[in-house]
């Protein structure tokens, strides 16, 4: 690697984002770069594992290793990736379509097993890279070029539905506000466990125009003002209920007591095993073809 | 948290040196960006503005730093780019679709306007005379940069938003 691991800029690749300009996106990668430089691990430490769709195109812009993979599928390949490589620092993100339509049926699992991952959802409410679909956190009533007359359903409310799962660390920011969420974001990495952090990132060209950068400047509403330390479960939850209406900013939920990781289970499963361990290559060539 | 805010009652000539010197790095950068966006995008108007931008926080950064080095060397740097967001740098969401040399260069007066108050806000904390000359150089020196942008505006022709082409993006690769 090149680059001091502490300077923003030695994340930042040579591939030109193609997101539209204005993005919230962009905001979020510069978030990223400056979270990492704050933990300041090499970059051939770091995987950035993604799904499909615009904010999937993250990894591709930064200089660690990083993996586009299959629509909703970037959890089940990150948990596969810590559990093989324990060592590694794993950030995983992709949009609310990505986390919580299509791929919806792996964030509890990931949850449950307490995978060591960093999970950055960028919603922006609408499916932006197909040019405009109601995706699952779409306002209610919402006109979309798939609900012209408004949205008959309910959203899926991210936060909520990671708390109810156990996630140990909750949290929301926006683009609106970058020292906040790169904090946020550090603070992820450091978690001992499964982060989630769901990121208000505004579409330019088919959001809606109450949650555009300026709008969430002027709706703002950092949980720390509001005397939430993030230590209570259930008070997080109760505010999660918020999401939609009111725009909180900060930690729902930091787990004060983190349990251990899956890949920690894993290593201590395999020392407890020690010599009655099956030999890796004797197992795999019960698999091999022979001519 | 690793953040942390600049505290200007604490800034010696040579923090306030590389504090500067990072505040042109960043704004260098984030012009870059903008000329990328607008390449990509289709607006080389834009991307021609955004490019002049870059190269003049690019000479302003070089010149600092030559200045940094010739008084303090290679002693160490205490501020990081942690300390600061756009502050001369133009806001993420100020770069849009289709624009034109005027949007452009509203866009780089808006942000010289605000870099010229960061600097006039620096003077009277400032801890000895040399800082505070500093402060008040740089600040002179935000406020030539937006007379500059006020005569390049004032030299464009008239705006008309309904006359904009409608560009459609090139199909690009995954």
């Amino acid at each position: 690697m090149s680059g001091a691991c502490n300077d923003p800029k030695t994340f930042k690749s040579d591939l030109k984002p193609i997101w539209c300009p204005g993005c919230g996106d962009f905001g979020v990668l510069q978030a990223v770069y400056r979270a990492l430089a704050a933990i300041g691990r090499p970059t051939h430490e770091i995987a950035f594992i993604s799904g499909i769709g615009c904010s999937s195109r993250i990894p591709g812009y930064t200089t660690v290793y990083g993996f586009n993979t299959v629509h909703g599928r970037a959890l089940p390949i990150a948990q596969g990736l810590k559990t093989a490589n324990p060592d590694l620092l794993v950030l995983v993100a992709g949009g609310d379509g990505d986390g919580f339509s299509i791929g919806g049926g792996h964030v509890p699992h990931a949850i449950r097993r307490n995978h060591d991952l960093t999970y950055i959802v960028m919603d922006n409410q609408i499916y932006g890279l197909t040019k405009g679909q109601l995706s699952p956190t779409t306002p209610k009533g919402e006109t979309t070029v798939t609900s012209p007359y408004g949205s008959f359903e309910e959203p899926v409310n991210p936060l909520l539905y990671c708390l109810a799962y156990g996630a140990g660390y909750v949290a929301q920011g926006t683009p609106a506000d970058l020292p906040g969420l790169t904090a946020l974001i550090e603070e992820g990495l450091r978690y001992p466990g499964f982060a989630f952090i769901n990121i208000q990132s505004p579409c330019v060209t088919y959001g809606d125009s109450e949650m555009q950068m300026k709008e969430q400047r002027a709706a703002l509403r950092p949980l720390l003002a509001e005397g939430h330390d993030g230590s209570d479960r259930i008070k997080g939850m109760d505010l999660a209920q918020q999401y939609g209406r009111t725009l909180h900013t900060g930690v729902f939920y930091r787990n004060p007591t983190p349990p251990p990781t899956y890949d920690q289970l894993v290593r201590e499963r395999q020392a407890d095993q020690g010599k009655d361990q099956p030999d890796r290559r004797r197992a795999l060539d019960r698999f091999a073809v022979r001519h | 948290m690793t953040v942390s805010k600049i505290d200007p009652t604490h800034l010696g000539l040579k923090d306030a040196l590389d504090l500067a010197i990072l505040i042109e790095e960043e704004a260098e950068e984030r012009y870059s960006d903008f000329t990328t966006q607008m390449e990509v995008h289709g607006t080389p108007a834009a991307a021609k503005c955004f490019a002049r931008m870059a190269a003049a926080e690019r000479k302003h950064h070089d010149e600092l730093l030559a200045r940094r080095r010739a008084r303090f060397g290679n002693a160490p740097v205490r501020i990081n780019r942690s300390m600061l967001w756009d502050v001369e740098a133009p806001g993420f969401e100020t770069a849009q679709m289709f624009m034109n040399s005027r949007r452009a260069l509203n866009v780089a007066l808006t942000s010289e306007t605000k870099a010229r108050a960061f600097f006039a806000s620096l003077i009277p904390n400032a801890v000895d005379n040399e800082t505070r000359q500093l402060f008040t150089e740089l600040e002179d020196e935000e406020r030539q940069h937006q007379e500059l942008l006020k005569v390049q505006l004032a030299q464009l022709p008239a705006e008309s938003d309904s006359s904009e082409p409608h560009l459609e993006d090139p199909p690009v690769a995954q």
